[in-house]
């Protein structure tokens, strides 16, 4: 239910402005633009720059035709691993107590053989008090400090769009929420209520396969893969603080594991209740930056571990640091540590005892990013390593900023493994190759 | 803070009298401090609307505009500045901030709308260009004039002509740098960057000065990079100083929630 009320305000708030404002808009165009004489009197050969803070509203995007290949055989339907259109539409409006963002992506995906809408933004962002802002409605959210590695943010993401080489920001998901942050005496507390749960956008075998423990092979269900969705609540808080330049934060979650990664007495996989409590810091150290970072998730409905069809609890640690090496050039690497609970009794009642995680399932990751020719050049490697699981997974990619309209990337999603179960090694098939070509308007 | 400052000066203005041998030193000293203060330091905060023309060698365009916001915790001290970017597209939205520090390196963050992330990023190489402009972090912010040796080259009617020595050159890409300085405003007017071989490198020149409440002020200027003609303009409109900047704006808040009051 409450899910309608948000969607109704949000939606009711924003037809409201569009409607008061459609004719404001009409009249602004026709306004001289701006009389700024320093700012006019020199010729930029673009006028559209003069124009700016004219109008409250403003509209952008971008379009984008986006193609991936797999490498290997897949036992998914399509070849492709990407092949798409898509444009995307922006439209902000901003008053002095309020700003509305509404934007969305309008696709072509021949993968899947589909055109469809999918709505990214959709909220009123305001400020109540002089020290709380709020923002209302589908939004995406993000905290913590891992690069790729998520313990403590546990908002969707979509996996999906990051084994398939789409741009970082479809790696976050959105999700319809209220986000509350107070911000007092320097002490930043954020609320983030989602009233109905988000969870991951995770593999199905619609576009990627995945192993199965059953059949021991990759298998790719796509419809057929059935679970169970959860329409409760789930709920987010961070309180931060920065002390003589050291950030720290506390994080608290409410809610549901954000995959699949349980399994009801009628043999449906569902998404079992979990809680989470950790904590970060992040400070600058030498001419780098390093973060530290742990997470406790209490699988709720597996408290003492022994249930075979539910996940155990895990504590989630990770430690990383960032350094510019050379001239634009940075490196980071991270160590990061996730341990099963009640291992034991994991290990009894696992039926697949040849492919249990080890209790202490180690990654490491490192990521080098070179920018030359003015910034508009861009090369990125970043690399997942698993010394536990002897597995890896490999992107690189080259970004080419054309001019501030067009850009083209490249890059791969290469899977290695020497097992078929592990966490990435299953994806060997999904390995791929990827190109874009964006044009921003 | 203040008052900290006001006595080096004190100090350094008695060491000028004692030592009246170094008198050229200590001269550059106060011409380097005023110019600093000219071109940095210019009331106790100021806003102003920016933008760049970024043009490589081959003539192809790009564009940056975004609104500054800068707060001195004390004069020739340490600063908050925050940069909001409303153009192009793609960097629309992207916040960074700064605390510049003289006696450390200083903090940085970055806001990504598309993602609501805040990333803290290394102090780094400040010698690395500024939003893929021919400005570096350095040349927005302002050098500290600590690290750097000044000769006074020539005392000329209306100008200074200014050599700065790194006394660490391995943190920078040139040799020396040459500045002249206006008697009248204390702003460099020029700056020429040499390679060993005494060749320029790297030119910044003032296109334009305004004087605004006051304190006269760079409208336009252009760093030029000599070895491929490629250069990047920047120009300044609605520069208000003493606008009354509160201390809590220059917070993570600002990254997520501009302050639009002060950004008009």
């Amino acid at each position: 239910m409450s899910k309608y009320i948000i969607k109704i305000i949000a939606f009711s708030a924003f037809t409201f402005v569009l409607f008061n404002n459609i004719n404001s808009v009409y009249a602004d165009s026709y306004l001289p633009s701006v009389q700024e004489d320093d700012w006019g009197d020199d010729d930029w050969g673009d006028d559209v720059w003069a124009d700016e803070a004219v109008s409250p509203w403003t509209l952008t995007g971008f379009t984008e035709a986006a193609y991936g290949q797999f490498l290997k055989n897949n036992v998914v339907k399509s070849s492709s691993s990407l092949s798409e259109l898509r444009t995307r539409i922006e439209l902000n409006y901003s008053h002095s107590s309020f700003e509305l963002t509404a934007s969305g992506d309008a696709i072509y995906d021949n993968v899947l053989e589909e055109k469809h809408w999918l709505t990214r933004e959709l909220n009123i962002e305001t400020s109540l008090f002089s020290n709380i802002d709020i923002k209302l409605g589908r939004q995406v959210l993000t905290w913590g400090t891992g690069d790729y590695v998520f313990l403590n943010d546990l908002f969707a993401k979509d996996w999906q769009s990051f084994f398939s080489g789409r741009h970082d920001e479809y790696l976050k998901a959105p999700s319809n929420s209220v986000r509350f942050t107070s911000y007092w005496r320097g002490v930043t507390f954020d609320i983030a209520w989602t009233p109905e749960f988000t969870p991951d956008k995770y593999l199905t075998g619609e576009r990627f396969s995945f192993y199965s423990p059953f059949t021991k092979n990759n298998i790719a269900p796509a419809e057929n893969f059935i679970v169970n969705q959860t329409n409760e609540a789930q709920w987010s808080a961070r309180l931060a603080t920065t002390i003589k330049g050291i950030e720290y934060t506390l994080y608290g979650y409410k809610g549901f594991w954000p995959t699949p990664v349980g399994i009801n007495p009628n043999g449906i996989a569902y998404f079992p209740m979990m809680n989470a409590f950790g904590a970060s810091v992040l400070t600058p150290m030498g001419n780098g930056i390093i973060n530290a970072e742990f997470s406790y998730y209490n699988s709720l409905e597996d408290r003492h571990g022994d249930k075979v069809n539910i996940a155990n609890s895990q504590i989630r640690a990770l430690v990383g640091y960032e350094q510019e090496i050379a001239k634009s050039l940075t490196l980071s690497l991270q160590y990061y540590l996730e341990q099963t609970q009640d291992y034991d009794s994991f290990t009894q009642t696992n039926i697949f005892k040849n492919e249990q995680v080890d209790e202490y399932r180690q990654l490491v990751t490192i990521r080098l990013r070179y920018s030359t020719l003015q910034q508009k050049l861009i090369y990125s490697f970043f690399a997942f390593y698993s010394p536990t699981d002897e597995d890896s997974y490999i992107k690189p990619s080259i970004d080419y900023r054309y001019d501030d309209n067009l850009s083209f990337s490249i890059g791969a999603n290469v899977f290695l493994g020497n097992k078929a179960h592990t966490f990435f090694g299953q994806h060997e098939s999904n390995s791929n190759v990827w190109l874009r070509a964006r044009f921003t308007f | 803070m203040k008052n900290i400052f006001r006595k080096s000066t004190a100090i350094i203005t008695s060491l000028y009298f004692i030592a009246a041998s170094t008198y050229a030193t200590e001269s550059v000293k106060d011409i380097i401090q005023k110019s600093n203060l000219a071109s940095y330091y210019s009331g106790d905060d100021g806003s102003a609307q920016a933008r760049m023309v970024i043009v490589d060698a081959k003539g192809s365009k790009q564009m940056r505009q975004f609104t500054i916001l800068r707060k001195d915790q004390a004069d020739l001290g340490n600063q908050d500045m925050l940069v909001f970017f409303s153009r192009p597209t793609d960097v629309k939205g992207t916040v960074f901030r700064v605390t510049k520090k003289v006696k450390e390196d200083d903090d940085r963050w970055l806001y990504l709308p598309a993602l609501d992330l805040v990333k803290r990023i290394s102090a780094g190489d400040k010698r690395t260009s500024f939003v893929g402009a021919h400005f570096y972090y350095e040349d927005v912010s302002g050098r500290n004039p600590a690290e750097d040796n000044f000769t006074l080259l020539n005392d000329e009617t209306t100008s200074y002509l200014i050599k700065a020595e790194p006394k660490d050159p391995s943190t920078v890409e040139y040799a020396y740098y040459q500045m002249t300085i206006n008697k009248e405003t204390y702003l460099p007017m020029q700056a020429q960057y040499f390679d060993e071989q005494n060749k320029v490198i790297r030119e910044m020149q003032v296109l334009k000065v305004k004087i605004v409440q006051g304190f006269p002020t760079v409208t336009h200027a252009k760093i030029t990079q000599l070895s491929d003609g490629s250069y990047t303009e920047m120009q300044f409109r609605n520069v208000k100083y003493n606008v009354g900047l509160p201390d809590e704006i220059f917070s993570e808040r600002s990254l997520r929630t501009p302050p639009k009051k002060w950004l008009k």
